[in-house]
């Protein structure tokens, strides 16, 4: 073996180092200092205190943006979920029409900026004269989250034996039962993981939510008009909290969507 | 197979009810929102009220005025820029992904993926807190000794854009990369190493060539995320670093013109359309020889 081959594993090991350090460094400095004072735009590393964490269960604006963003969370899961299973089983249904347009309009806000899309829901609220609301921000959710709801479910959809819906259809199930017995239990841990991964997506949306929100904020525009201000300990907390909540919604959804050998760690190949 | 797996409506008229009821939420929402605003780009402003006469002043605006060629094209060249960087970070990491098996590959790739549902907002935020003039990078160098003053070369300016662009969105590149490489049969290395290559040669001239589709959509995929985001700018940037979509949001801000916001942006949704196709460009021609 010549020293250059001998020499690539350690390069290759090093660049990953510095590429997780670069992805994970900067997260750990708000962490850190959030259980610490800031004093005149320095950070007093003498005394570690949950002071900054006590406070944000008294701050008003941050709890009232918690609640606006859970429930346009909520609000954009039940709808994305209900839209994608039906276009997922129309896609794969064999007389559907236009299904490779239908697809392409639900990419597209997923495929373009969230700022075009942003402001093409802006003027068309503003041209049908529908107010900017609680509402306006989960039309905006959803439009945005469906493409990957729509895509996660119809990937299980297609990877299920077509045999399984004939045998149905042989005992003499009807087309309704056929879906609720058959397909359904078959599709729900896709649906849950397409659940998790659209309450996060829709939990961290910023763009989309600053074009198309009223007077409410979310808890993402909220943070966003906080940062702007300056670095300060109630930021670094909530920022302490954000980051654990959707680290864990995100492991939550991998062990749904993984497939189960991948999680057991089995050799493929 | 898969085509028949949905039920089947049980008369004749239930085919067109599926269609309509299908089309109805992508079409109210995602299409006609969209040819609005393409119509938008056509009017003008007129003492802060808008004239609904179709005009081309917009983008006779755009292409004549000083200010805003300059901005779009120095935008291009820094997301261009961003995508490089990317792709140069991510595809060690890709490649490293493919050499591990089961449950390490696993549990790398999920540490991958955890940044990429993390909030973008944050992410900005802890990347300023490291650029800035008090941050962390000028405090390491200065204690190290290296510059006896803070260095300004990172703050508030375009490089500090492309620097937080390029932190934010390597995972994104990761992915696309990682998926080419572990595409590539093993059969194909095996048979440049007994037709006597080195690992050096195989790896520039098999490996290297055959991820070459999942590099370019890599580049593309930055380029487009890079070129659209205006919070990181915003946030980063300062007074220097004015990009292409801050310039659009402020139109719809505080320079009140929104069509002339929406002529801008039709010329971004072009620029990612074309992004779009050339990094798609590779894969479906390979897929024709394949």
């Amino acid at each position: 073996m010549r020293l250059a081959d001998r020499a690539a594993p350690a390069l290759l090991i090093t660049l990953t180092l510095f590429v997780f350090i670069l992805l994970y460094g900067p997260l750990m400095v708000p962490i850190v200092s959030s259980f610490f004072t800031v004093s005149h735009g320095a950070v007093d590393w003498s005394q570690p205190t949950t002071a900054a964490y006590a406070d944000l269960t008294q701050n008003d604006s941050v709890l009232a943006a918690l609640w606006t963003t859970l429930v346009v969370g909520a609000g954009a899961v039940v709808l994305s979920v209900a839209l994608g299973t039906g276009l997922a089983l129309y896609y794969a249904s064999p007389r559907a029409r236009g299904r490779q347009f239908l697809q392409f309009i639900i990419f597209l806000p997923f495929l373009m900026p969230p700022i075009i899309t942003g402001l093409a829901l802006l003027i068309f609220f503003r041209q049908v004269e529908f107010e900017r609301s609680l509402l306006t921000i989960i039309i905006g959710h959803t439009v945005f989250v469906l493409a990957l709801v729509y895509r996660t479910i119809l990937t299980r959809l297609q990877s299920l034996s077509g045999s399984l819906v004939e045998a149905s259809y042989d005992l003499g199930a009807s087309g309704w039962q056929t879906f609720r017995l058959v397909l359904l239990p078959n599709l729900s841990s896709a649906m849950v993981g397409a659940a998790i991964l659209a309450f996060a997506l829709s939990f961290d949306e910023t763009m989309i939510t600053l074009l198309v929100t009223g007077t409410q904020s979310t808890l993402s525009v909220r943070l966003w008009a906080m940062m702007r201000l300056g670095f300060t300990p109630d930021i670094n907390a909530l920022v302490a909290l954000v980051l654990l909540f959707t680290t864990v919604l995100c492991l939550v959804a991998v062990r749904f969507l993984m497939p189960a050998s991948a999680v057991a760690g089995s050799d493929d190949d | 197979m898969s085509e028949s797996i949905a039920p089947a409506g049980p008369n004749r008229l239930t085919p067109w009810l599926a269609s309509f009821a299908a089309f109805v939420v992508p079409f109210g929402f995602v299409l006609a929102p969209m040819a609005l605003f393409l119509v938008y780009s056509f009017f003008s402003v007129d003492h802060g009220s808008i004239v609904f006469s179709p005009t081309l002043s917009n983008y006779i605006r755009f292409f004549t005025d000083p200010v805003f060629l300059p901005i779009f094209w120095r935008t291009c060249l820094l997301c261009f820029t961003v995508a490089l960087l990317c792709v140069l970070f991510a595809f060690p990491v890709a490649y490293f992904l493919t050499t591990l098996r089961g449950r390490s590959r696993y549990m790398l790739l999920v540490l991958l993926l955890v940044p990429l549902l993390m909030s973008y907002v944050i992410k900005i935020y802890a990347v300023r807190s490291i650029l800035g003039g008090n941050g962390m990078l000028n405090r390491a160098l200065l204690a190290t000794g290296l510059i006896d003053k803070p260095s300004m070369l990172f703050v508030f300016n375009l490089n500090a854009v492309l620097l937080t662009l390029t932190v934010l969105l390597i995972p994104f590149a990761v992915l696309p990369i990682f998926l080419s490489l572990e595409r590539i049969p093993k059969a194909l290395r095996h048979a440049s190493a007994d037709l006597g290559a080195t690992n050096a040669q195989t790896f520039w001239r098999v490996t290297v060539p055959l991820s070459l589709p999942g590099t370019l959509s890599a580049m593309s995929f930055v380029f487009v995320l890079a070129i659209g985001d205006f919070l990181t700018p915003q946030m980063v940037g300062g007074q220097s670093g004015f990009t292409f979509g801050r310039i659009i949001y402020s139109q719809f801000g505080t320079a009140f013109n929104w069509p002339f916001g929406a002529a801008l942006s039709v010329i971004l949704a072009a620029v990612v359309i074309l992004a779009i196709r050339l990094g798609g460009r590779v894969e479906s021609s390979r897929g024709r020889i394949q």
